[in-house]
């Protein structure tokens, strides 16, 4: 089965601008935890970002979970939009606000505007928040506001955030890039041992082509909006890489 | 000695500079001299019967009056007092109100239509300052009727402009970010407001009204002058029965409110970072 | 996972979690009852009726329409009016370069970090004070009563008000200048009016011009109605209007003083950025 299918899919951020995606086909099965590499500008970002389209697509199509998503109406995309989750590059939390609420955020495609207004969540939200902020190791720091966290903690209420939507598919973009190595391990492994416990897919954007090798199943190599390799972890080559990296070598 | 050595072209050269730059400066004064010297014989002199004045003496004859204090009117002051502060608070309230919609159409990244709606957003802002708040007063007492009403209006309104323009550049300066995140999870346009933008700019925004709310305060205590409530209207009374005394309890009055907000909020604005 | 399974995985001792904690929420919500409550009693005692007021909104348009439409444009485009717009213009002018010259000095006393003299201080701070504290309305009518109506108590208005709004920004500007240039003057054994001449003037000169077309902007909002209580200009127009009750030409008045604040704002806009340009 699969939970997305993306085919001839083309992004250009305006009507003049330069094409940034060229035309990409892949697909992503339910167990998969993919990784797409390429070079800074080659895509990444906005390839992620057209699957929910937080980026509006210009051309192709996106099947996920079952759903046409370029068909789809303002409302009908928040309801699909809720069953994915999203880890960010640089956190996107919202730093005024508490971890807890940071956490119980996640929900707020399954609430109403009266409870988000006064932030009324459900009591089994609550419980679940707990449960996820339990798992990603951050009990300790449920009353603290978002920006008085380390990176890397800071990273885990961004996990623990995406989980609460119950995800069907997890979309990652560098989710480790503004870390330290070590925490970006740490990290990265949470991530996994956490998609692979729930059964949740992930398509995740990564710079560092090690980190991929390590933690991913299968790879996709990008570059300039052009797909350059796609196939499983262990059938990456050195010549490969080089293609994919070729402007930068150059 | 060698250092004192200078070329005499130099020299002059230097003080031809100087001069010029001295004959430059020159003209622009006189220029401006010319400008408030006509400014003055259209203003002042055309217009003041020196005669009427009465003199240094009849001039410090008529501040003179103003030197004592009508303590008697003490109990009279306090209710006006009362209704001016409160004027104030009311006022800014209902203009934070009103503010919200026109902030939202003056912000170019979130306002609803960017051709229509969002001029009308910015022009609002400019008319809300550009009218005076004695003349929004005007207004709403021919539309409301004498009372505390018109005043609370007028400072209302009065209000809007600083409010929302700071209040649309704070929402278009806010970080990207939170308001990607709450999108992603499926969150509807009203909780990428409430948890993407609000707390980004809640701060901004409370000093802007904690600001606005000190400033309402000295507006507060001149509406009664044409008629909306408050010391004001006492003002105005002391002065038609030439109780000068009264007058300047009244403006100790002001001045004591004044005071007070400013204390207050000077606390507040504390409390608020 | 479902609801039951991740409930089921909370340890039952475990953590749990309120929104309201003691005594913080109480603090809060005690805070925003009280303030809830004073505007509830505010409106109680000033006599306002919630639906009147909601109603008045809904009405200034009716009114506006019933009373001030069409405006009667012909009457502000009378010679007697377009004088006094150009009366009103020059008290703007006068009012504010009177103000700003005397806000400098009072400026300089009350900056904390220049002021000359330790008496000086309280004198400029007060002085820019309570020329802020009175609004420029009553400082109209306090001068008309010992001046007389007429454009000087207009002006002297108009200065009083800017020496307020011009001597705050100024002194706020001189507290944030660089004090290395000060400190080099005065061990150099220059004077106070030195110091300020050489080591401050030149590094606020700049702002202080933007500041003085800002405070001729403000003033001109300002002096478009102090003639309504004496002061000469459009003002006094306005208030001979409103007393006759010749609501078109009321509205008419309003529309062109709205018009001409545009035009100063504007001006006054273009003029900042080009002093800021030129620097
Ligand atoms: N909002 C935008 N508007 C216009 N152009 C954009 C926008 N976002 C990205 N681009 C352009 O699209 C191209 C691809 O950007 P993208 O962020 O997808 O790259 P990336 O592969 O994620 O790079 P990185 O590794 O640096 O994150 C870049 O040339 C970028 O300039
Ligand atoms: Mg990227």
């Amino acid at each position: 089965m699969n939970v997305l299918e993306v085919s001839d899919l083309k992004v250009r951020y305006s009507a003049k601008g330069p094409e940034i995606l060229k035309g990409i086909d892949f697909e992503v099965k339910d167990d998969d935890f993919l990784a797409i590499i390429g070079p800074s500008g080659a895509g990444k970002s906005t390839l992620i970002r057209a699957v929910n389209r937080l980026v509006e697509p210009t051309g192709g199509r996106i099947t996920l979970l079952g759903e046409d998503v370029r068909n789809l109406n303002p409302r009908q995309l928040r309801g699909l939009r809720r069953n994915v989750g999203m880890i960010f590059q640089e956190f996107n939390l919202i730093n005024r606000m508490s971890v807890m609420d940071n956490v119980l955020s996640g929900r707020l495609g399954y609430t109403g505007n009266l409870r988000s207004l006064f932030r009324a969540f459900p009591q089994s939200d609550v419980n679940q928040a707990l449960y996820y902020l339990d798992r990603v190791g951050l009990s300790d720091h449920i009353n603290k506001r978002a920006d008085e966290l380390s990176g890397g903690q800071r990273q885990r209420v961004g996990i623990a955030r995406a989980l609460m939507q119950r995800p069907k598919l997890l979309l990652l973009d560098e989710p480790t890039s503004a870390l330290d190595p070590k925490i970006s391990r740490e990290v990265m492994h949470l991530i996994r041992d956490i998609a692979l416990e729930l059964k949740v897919p992930a398509l995740c954007n990564i710079h560092d082509v090690q980190l991929a090798k390590e933690f991913c199943n299968r790879i996709i190599g990008m570059q300039d909006g052009i797909k350059k390799f796609d196939g499983a972890t262990e059938t990456l080559r050195d010549a490969d890489l080089e293609e994919i990296y070729a402007m930068e070598v150059l | 000695m060698a250092s004192l050595d200078v070329n005499p072209a130099a020299i002059s050269l230097q003080a031809d500079l100087r001069r010029r730059r001295f004959t430059k400066m020159g003209l622009i004064w006189l220029a401006v001299l010319l400008f408030i010297g006509w400014c003055v014989s259209g203003t002042i002199i055309a217009d003041t019967d020196w005669s009427r004045i009465g003199g240094r003496s009849g001039v410090l004859a008529s501040i003179g009056r103003y030197l004592t204090l009508d303590i008697g009117l003490f109990p009279e002051l306090i209710i006006p007092t009362l209704e001016t502060f409160m004027m104030a608070c009311v006022g800014t309230v209902l203009g934070c109100f009103f503010s919200l919609p026109v902030a939202w159409l003056g912000a170019a990244n979130v306002t609803p239509s960017k051709t229509i709606l969002y001029p009308i957003g910015r022009f609002l802002m400019v008319l809300s300052r550009s009218v005076h708040e004695i003349v929004w007063a005007l207004i709403f007492v021919s539309a409301v009727g004498l009372g505390a009403l018109p005043g609370i209006l007028a400072i209302a309104m009065r209000s809007v402009g600083f409010i929302s323009k700071i209040t649309a550049e704070a929402i278009e300066n806010i970080d990207a970010k939170p308001v990607e995140a709450i999108r992603a999870v499926g969150g509807n346009q009203f909780q990428v407001m409430y948890y993407g933008i609000l707390p980004q700019i809640y701060p901004v925004v409370l000093a802007t009204v904690i600001f606005e709310w000190d400033i309402n305060i000295r507006r507060s205590a001149v509406m009664g002058l044409v008629g909306a409530g408050g010391l004001g209207l006492l003002f105005f009374r002391q002065m038609n029965s030439f109780n000068y005394g009264g007058v300047s309890m009244v403006i100790l009055a002001i001045l004591l409110l004044i005071v007070l907000g400013e204390v207050i909020s000077h606390y507040l604005r504390k409390a608020v970072i | 996972m479902t609801e039951q399974a991740i409930t089921a995985k909370l340890p039952s001792n475990g953590p749990t979690w309120s929104r309201y904690r003691y005594p913080e929420s109480l603090y809060r919500f005690g805070t925003l009852l009280v303030v809830v409550l004073f505007l509830g009693y505010s409106l109680h005692f000033l006599n306002v009726d919630i639906a009147k007021l909601i109603g008045a909104l809904g009405r200034l348009v009716g009114v506006v329409s019933d009373r001030y439409y069409p405006p009667d444009l012909e009457y502000v485009l009378d010679r007697g009016y377009l004088a006094a717009i150009l009366d009103t213009l020059q008290m703007s002018f006068l009012g504010s370069f009177a103000g700003v010259c005397l806000a400098v000095p009072l400026a300089w006393f009350s900056a904390g970090n220049v002021t000359p003299h330790r008496v000086m201080f309280p004198v400029g701070r007060l002085g820019v004070i309570s020329c802020r504290a009175i609004h420029e309305t009553i400082w109209t009518i306090l001068f008309v009563s010992v001046l007389g109506f007429g454009m000087l108590a207009g002006v002297s208005a108009l200065t009083m008000f800017c020496i307020g709004f011009a001597g705050k920004l100024f002194a706020d500007e001189i507290e944030a200048i660089d004090m290395g240039p000060v400190e080099a003057m005065q061990s150099a054994g220059a004077n106070p009016l030195q110091v300020f001449l050489f080591a401050v003037v030149p590094q606020v000169r700049v702002a202080f011009t933007g500041i003085a077309i800002y405070t001729w902007d403000v003033a001109f909002r300002a002096a478009t109605v102090v003639g309504f209580f004496g002061g000469g200009g459009m003002g006094w127009y306005l208030k001979r209007n409103v007393q006759q009750l010749e609501n078109l030409r009321v509205a008419a008045i309003i529309l062109s003083i709205i018009a001409m604040v545009l035009i100063a704002e504007f001006l006054s806009g273009y003029l900042r950025s080009a002093v800021n340009r030129a620097k």
